[in-house]
């Protein structure tokens, strides 16, 4: 009897494991949300007919009276901010200028919204646009509760409403049979730093939400292969040509789903430092040629990943690979689910697939647990991740050749990095809300590339290894968090042991560009008066070196001087002045001189004019220059086809 | 037979070469002027930049992009001597074609002062020609346009994922074929111009068009030609990515080797209408007109 008591808690525990979507019995996170939907899938018009049962646990300490939530898929509508960003300015997947394209239209309708306990309180519902004023935008609205929430209370919503997907575009919507279900359900704001923070949908912003858990059952066409944040828990056949199925998440702070008829599912496993994590992949036919590259990619990152910054708490991560023609949903994270890229001829020089991968994968980390906000501090989760992005890719691929490695070119992460940043280098301050950069080209250049490349310019002065020891803090500190800059910032001084402010100061909150270069190099003669032929070897040269700093970004400056005899020097300017004079006697000439000899400042907007060197080497510019004639020649030949 | 023809007209572009010589110098000589400021801007940034050495041993595509957003390093602001030279050698190709032409239908070395006569004399007669065959090349591209849209959205929409590949593929095969079939009536057009002196442009290239319709065999010799050039360049192209970087002028010698080529199949092309034109009967109406030297059939006429 006892044996058999034995085994069924032995069952019992192993099934709460399995279940759960996680390893852990103790909750990670402080659960904010609990949110169990329910919900039926109409492929033909692509709706989601759907209950939402969300019981909010008031854990902010202040007595709450209203609730702020996002109805996202209103963001796809004419009149709607994202559109209207989008239109002016562009966006990843709407064209700037395109106009209105009907097949982008989607929509959250709340049939009826009931407060338990409280009645039906719908014709309360009052949209609001806290970003812009927009009358027109229904991407928030508001509720204010008949009784305020005291503090450590729950409040028990029941909505019903009908999701309207659009054809893919912002990581959300339908291609043919495929569905991409982001962004799908009323969410609620986030009480943060002492308010709701609860923005609009925009054209540059992504998403921020409290943790919780997850329940969702959702009724689809039989047979149909589906994937989603969490774990399956089950799945019933209804007879009738659907299916039901369940899902389970904890310590997440979003819920996605996919379905699609014709996905293949790849399935394998990794065993990591917090046990064995399982892989499934939802694979396009026609795309199985990039299942191992994404399986190679994805295990690599993980190990990095947990060598480097933390475990992997949860049991499985889903990758979804979408169809051709439904891009728009690539390339994107949510909590254990991350969405690839590839096509049917990707080459196997060109990475896309490798680092989509890795860059949505770091995400788990970089949002999924360290959970910042998207909408005002996108480098936070876009930036550090992009960095972590060109750590692992270089480790996996080399550093010269992550992105793209053939005969005829190779790239590197960084590479990649300073041609997105370069152009825009003085536009926007990264601390800057995500919707209000200039544009999508700022956007990129600033939250992704130069968050990245401000990381790596700190390990050239602080070290590599104290830079990824940092984040490691940061991550312990602050998984399953919504930290602020501040935070990140003040954890990075703390465990580098430096206080990094005059850094931060300039690459996060300010525009200052880095570019120094060398003004001026000569070798004279000490007795330049002495009509006597130089001898090498006994005559003293007097060696200068002028640096000229044309960026505002200050930081100190190491430079390497090279002599004719062989010899090598490198000195140090703390940077604090236009300009600097080097200057050697020395019994030989300068052969060549850098500044940042290490090549580590990346933030370095102009990498030419660091070096010189005393006899010109035409090799490049005769290269490009003969291919640029022989381009020009083509062209004759082509024009000439008219004569 | 049509492999006999193909030769006859690669004989008369051999005997003839000095023309593929002088050509291919001018397109080289004109390049290497438009190219001269891309030499001269690129000297100032690289000479004295260690940064250059990733753009000898290989290419850095970050560098090169990085080389490219120097304000004055812009494509845009190098262009202009490239499209100027294609410009000028267009020209050039137009005011030499009535001689060239002339040297393929008599098969024989003109003179200096012969060649040049011809050339000024066809040299209007050339370009409203070339002025013509924009609208049917317009067309063909405008076509082609098109297609690559529709193909796009194929590639987007459609189920079958290959689809839109496939017809961008095929549509532009058959658009290839197209555009080699208006060049072979214009081709025609210009050495009927020359041998018969002709001035009723739009009636030759009436005739030209009923010509190359009636003849199969005529297209399948441009085809060969054409299929000839797209060999070589493949091979050319496929050495040339096996060279190492830092092979800078073995590389280049293989790519101006490949340029000699496509230059030398041009003129084949139009070595192969013009000895096609040579071998026809005199109109009636332009017997009076023809010119004193008169070709002489040397060869069976083209069935």
């Amino acid at each position: 009897m006892e044996i058999r008591c034995w085994r069924i808690c032995l069952i019992a525990v192993a099934a709460l494991l399995t279940v759960g979507g996680s390893a852990q019995t103790v909750p990670l996170s402080e659960r904010v949300v609990a949110y169990r939907i329910e919900g039926v899938y109409n492929p033909k018009t692509h709706t989601l007919d759907a209950t939402e049962v969300l019981t909010y646990t008031n854990h902010t300490g202040a007595t709450l009276d209203k609730f702020p939530f996002h109805l996202y898929l209103n963001a796809f509508q004419p009149k709607s901010t994202f559109m209207t960003e989008a239109e002016r300015s562009g966006d990843r997947d709407v064209e700037k200028g395109s106009g209105w394209n009907d097949k982008h239209f989607g929509s959250n309708e709340v049939k009826s919204l009931e407060i338990v306990g409280s009645g039906d309180v719908t014709r309360q519902m009052k949209f609001v646009s806290p970003d812009d004023g927009n009358a027109n935008d229904r991407t928030v609205f508001e509720i204010a509760l008949p009784r305020p929430l005291p503090p450590n209370q729950s409040v028990q919503f029941r909505i019903h409403f009908v999701a309207k997907f659009p054809e893919v575009v912002a990581r959300t919507g339908y291609k043919r049979d495929f569905l991409m279900a982001g962004q799908w359900f009323p969410k609620v704001g986030v009480w943060w730093n002492g308010a709701w923070n609860c923005h609009q949908f925009h054209a540059l912003t992504e998403f921020f939400a409290d943790f919780g858990t997850y329940d969702v059952k959702l009724t689809l066409p039989a047979k149909w292969n589906v994937g989603s944040t969490g774990v399956e828990t089950g799945t019933k056949d209804n007879g009738n040509g659907t299916q039901t199925v369940s899902f389970h998440a904890e310590d997440v702070h979003d819920f996605a789903w996919t379905t699609d008829p014709t996905t293949k599912v790849v399935e394998d496993s990794i065993r990591l430092s917090h046990g064995t994590v399982k892989i499934r992949m939802l694979m396009q036919p026609g795309h199985m040629a990039s299942s191992a590259r994404y399986l190679n990619a994805l295990k690599g990152t993980m190990r990095k990943f947990d060598e480097w910054i933390g475990p992997y708490p949860y049991a499985q991560i889903t990758v979804v690979d979408p169809p051709h023609g439904g891009g728009a949903a690539g390339g994107m994270e949510y909590p254990t689910l991350i969405t690839a890229d590839t096509t049917w001829w990707m080459p196997k020089s060109v990475l896309e697939p490798e680092f989509v991968v890795e860059h949505e994968f770091g995400h788990q980390y970089w949002y999924g647990m360290v959970a910042t906000n998207e909408f005002e501090n996108a480098w936070m989760d876009e930036g550090i991740n992009q960095y972590m992005e060109a750590k692992v890719m270089d480790a996996l691929y080399g550093k010269a050749t992550s992105n793209v490695n053939s005969r005829l070119a190779t790239d590197g992460e960084r590479g990649t990095d300073r041609m997105s940043y370069v152009p825009v280098a003085d536009r926007d301050p990264l601390s800057r809300p995500a919707w209000l950069f200039m544009d999508g080209s700022s956007y990129g250049g600033i939250t992704y590339a130069k968050t990245a490349l401000m990381l790596l310019t700190l390990e050239n002065l602080i070290g590599e290894k104290t830079v990824l020891h940092g984040l490691q803090v940061y991550f312990d500190r602050y998984k399953f968090k919504h930290p602020a800059p501040t935070d990140f910032t003040a954890t990075m001084n703390d465990a580098t042991g430096q206080n990094l402010d005059w850094y931060w100061k300039q690459a996060i909150y300010g525009t200052e560009t880095l570019d120094d270069r060398i003004l001026t190099a000569s070798s004279e003669r000490v007795d330049w008066y002495n009509k006597a032929e130089e001898k090498k070897g006994v005559t003293v040269y007097y060696n200068e070196v002028t640096v000229d700093r044309r960026g505002t970004f200050d930081l100190p400056v190491v430079l390497e001087a090279k002599f004719d005899d062989g010899s090598t020097v490198r000195e140090r300017w703390d940077g604090k002045d236009r300009w600097h004079r080097f200057t050697w006697e020395h019994k030989a000439k300068l052969v060549s001189a850098e500044v940042d000899p290490d090549h580590g400042y990346l933030l370095d907007r102009d990498p030419f004019n660091n070096s010189w060197t005393a006899t010109a080497n035409r090799k490049a510019s005769g290269k490009l220059a003969g291919y640029w004639t022989l381009l020009t020649q083509w062209l004759e030949q082509t024009l000439s086809w008219l004569a | 037979m049509i492999n006999d023809r193909v030769r006859s007209s690669a004989g008369l572009v051999w005997r003839h070469q000095r023309i593929v010589w002088w050509i291919f110098a001018v397109n080289l000589l004109l390049a290497w002027l438009g190219s001269l400021p891309v030499l001269a801007t690129l000297s100032t940034v690289l000479d004295h930049s260690l940064e250059s050495a990733k753009l000898v041993t290989g290419f850095d595509i970050g560098t090169f992009v990085l080389l490219l957003e120097r304000p004055d390093v812009s494509a845009r602001s190098l262009a202009p001597g490239t499209v100027g030279a294609a410009l000028i050698f267009l020209v050039y190709l137009l005011l030499i074609d009535g001689g060239v032409i002339t040297v393929y239908l008599e098969d024989r070395k003109l003179s200096r002062a012969e060649f040049f006569e011809n050339a000024g004399l066809f040299f209007w007669r050339m370009v409203r020609l070339a002025l013509y065959s924009v609208i049917p090349f317009g067309l063909l591209a405008a076509a082609d346009g098109g297609i690559a849209g529709f193909a796009g959205k194929l590639s987007s929409d459609a189920p079958q994922e290959r689809l839109g590949f496939l017809v961008n593929v095929g549509s532009k095969l058959v658009l290839l074929l197209a555009a080699l079939f208006v060049r072979l009536c214009f081709d025609l057009a210009q050495a009927q111009v020359v041998r018969d002196n002709e001035r009723g442009l739009l009636r030759v290239l009436w005739g030209s068009l009923r010509l190359a319709f009636g003849s199969g065999i005529l297209f399948a010799k441009y085809l060969g030609v054409g299929l000839f050039a797209a060999v070589t360049f493949a091979i050319g192209i496929g050495i040339w990515l096996y060279l190492p970087h830092s092979a800078t002028g073995a590389s280049l010698l293989v790519l101006e080797l490949v340029t000699l080529t496509q230059i030398a199949s041009r003129l084949w092309l139009k070595a192969v209408s013009a000895r096609w034109i040579a071998l026809l009967p005199l109109l009636p109406e332009t017997v009076q007109e023809a010119p004193a030297r008169a070709i002489e059939a040397t060869d069976v006429l083209p069935e």
